[in-house]
């Protein structure tokens, strides 16, 4: 039973080691873009599927019962969730979003190849094995890129003209945080603040932890629209370093009855795949930013009416 | 959930691995949720495997196929729901006895569905297996 367990242990180090070998090298392959690191699809499914068959190899003569194999799985994903952090830089955040997938991944493969290992076919085994790496490679080369954009609307009780001054710079907010990511330690947008009131000039967007983005505003028309270009922004080991952040606008409606509509976009570039599970996410986070500033927004033009 | 799931992503079971992601998936939601469910399909797999030209694989939608003589019998998916081809007469037995359904896509064929659920229910989807080894043995 012992050595039974330490087989089981070592074999986990030595797939997590040739995990990290893998990611380090696709890392380096993959043509990256903009400010962002890209994290390919094959990173998060192809890798801990492969060292779930690394796993069912091991274990194949082993009579593991299946809660066994999923809770040594549970333990090879958490190595795999500090040694990303050790390595590869990655933040807290963006592993425990990761996680269920490299999980899910894992169990799967640990399961199909298990099976295939028993049965002792080797034209499975190797065309298994050949179309995998051939998928990889096909990922790694691949262009990566994914433009996302967000919208949200929010109906302010004040004039256009109570609510643009606040659109364009607004003193500190005071809110509490209320999106589960903010309060877990993910920076919350604090203030905003402009060196003029013209097209061209420059605004900041200052986060919760000191981070700056700073802007370009590109379309500055009083009480109908506000459009500004990202020109740096942050890198952060959390999620921010997989976003480009590339536009940001707020467009006002009035409405006729002394209400505004206000509508905040913003545009990104995302450069973590899959973009549907990962665009999950990072349209979450940008809906509550937006609507973290856009509340805000209200409330100073309110209290002003 | 699983039937909703079945009825509008079902089509998604042709995309390479994804049936077994989905079916890997569904053990990880048994091992949090009802761990000992994952105890009672081992042991089905475990006697099963151990009759005479039974073979085990992975089912290509997900889960653990019993196969006689390389031939499919059923499988058995990652929550615990057996699906097992039988012939009308034998079907019709079974579900008279037991709490068994029409299989959860192929309504009205030679397909059952039964769910595995308790410790005792362990011996009815050993004996549904059997009835369609016996029945495949005939043939």
């Amino acid at each position: 039973m012992e050595s039974q367990t330490s087989k089981i242990i070592s074999g986990i180090f030595i797939s997590n080691i040739l995990a990290v070998i893998i990611v380090g090298i696709a890392k380096f392959l993959t043509p990256q873009a903009g400010y962002s690191d890209v994290i390919i699809f094959s990173v998060f499914f192809i890798v801990p599927f492969l060292m779930g068959i690394f796993n069912g190899w091991q274990w194949h003569d082993m009579k593991m019962r299946a809660v066994k194999v999923i809770g040594w799985c549970i333990v090879s994903t958490l190595l795999s969730v500090v040694l990303s952090a050790i390595f590869l830089g990655e933040g807290t955040i963006c592993l425990f979003i990761v996680s269920p997938v490299i999980l899910a991944m894992m169990v799967a493969g640990t399961f199909i190849g298990r099976e295939v290992y028993r049965r002792k076919n080797n034209t499975l085994k190797s065309s298994l094995l050949g179309v995998l790496a051939l998928f990889f490679v096909a990922d790694v080369v691949s262009e990566h890129e994914s433009l996302e954009m967000v919208s949200d609307t929010l109906i302010i009780n004040a004039p256009v003209e109570k609510v643009w001054p606040f659109v364009v710079e607004y003193e500190p907010i005071t809110l509490k945080e209320n999106y589960w990511l903010f309060q877990a330690g993910m920076p919350s947008p604090v203030q905003s603040t402009v060196d003029g009131h013209e097209a061209g000039a420059g605004r900041k967007c200052i986060f919760s932890n000191g981070y700056v983005f700073d802007e370009k505003m590109v379309v500055y028309k009083p009480n109908e629209e506000l459009t500004f270009d990202i020109i740096s922004q942050p890198r952060d080991p959390e999620i921010m370093g997989h976003i480009d952040i590339t536009r940001g606008q707020f467009i006002l409606k009035d409405n006729g009855d002394g209400t505004t509509t206000l509508i905040g976009n913003s545009w990104y570039k995302l450069y973590v795949f899959p973009s549907w599970y990962f665009n999950l996410w990072s349209e979450s986070i940008t809906r509550n930013v937006h609507l973290r500033v856009m509340d805000h927004i209200k409330i100073l033009s309110e209290e002003n009416v | 959930m699983f039937n909703l799931i079945i009825r509008y992503f079902g089509f998604l079971k042709h995309v390479p691995l994804v049936p077994h992601l989905y079916d890997a998936l569904l053990k990880i939601q048994v091992f949090f949720t009802n761990r000992a469910l994952l105890n009672y399909m081992d042991d089905v797999t475990e006697q099963v495997s151990e009759w005479q030209n039974i073979t085990i694989s992975t089912h290509k939608y997900g889960g653990t196929q019993f196969n006689l003589n390389d031939v499919e019998l059923g499988h058995l998916h990652g929550n615990g729901l057996l699906d097992v081809l039988l012939n009308r007469e034998v079907k019709t037995d079974l579900m008279r006895n037991h709490n068994i359904l029409d299989h959860h896509t192929f309504k009205n064929s030679g397909w059952i569905s039964f769910r595995i659920k308790r410790s005792d229910d362990r011996n009815i989807a050993i004996e549904i297996l059997e009835r369609a080894y016996m029945f495949r043995q005939k043939r």
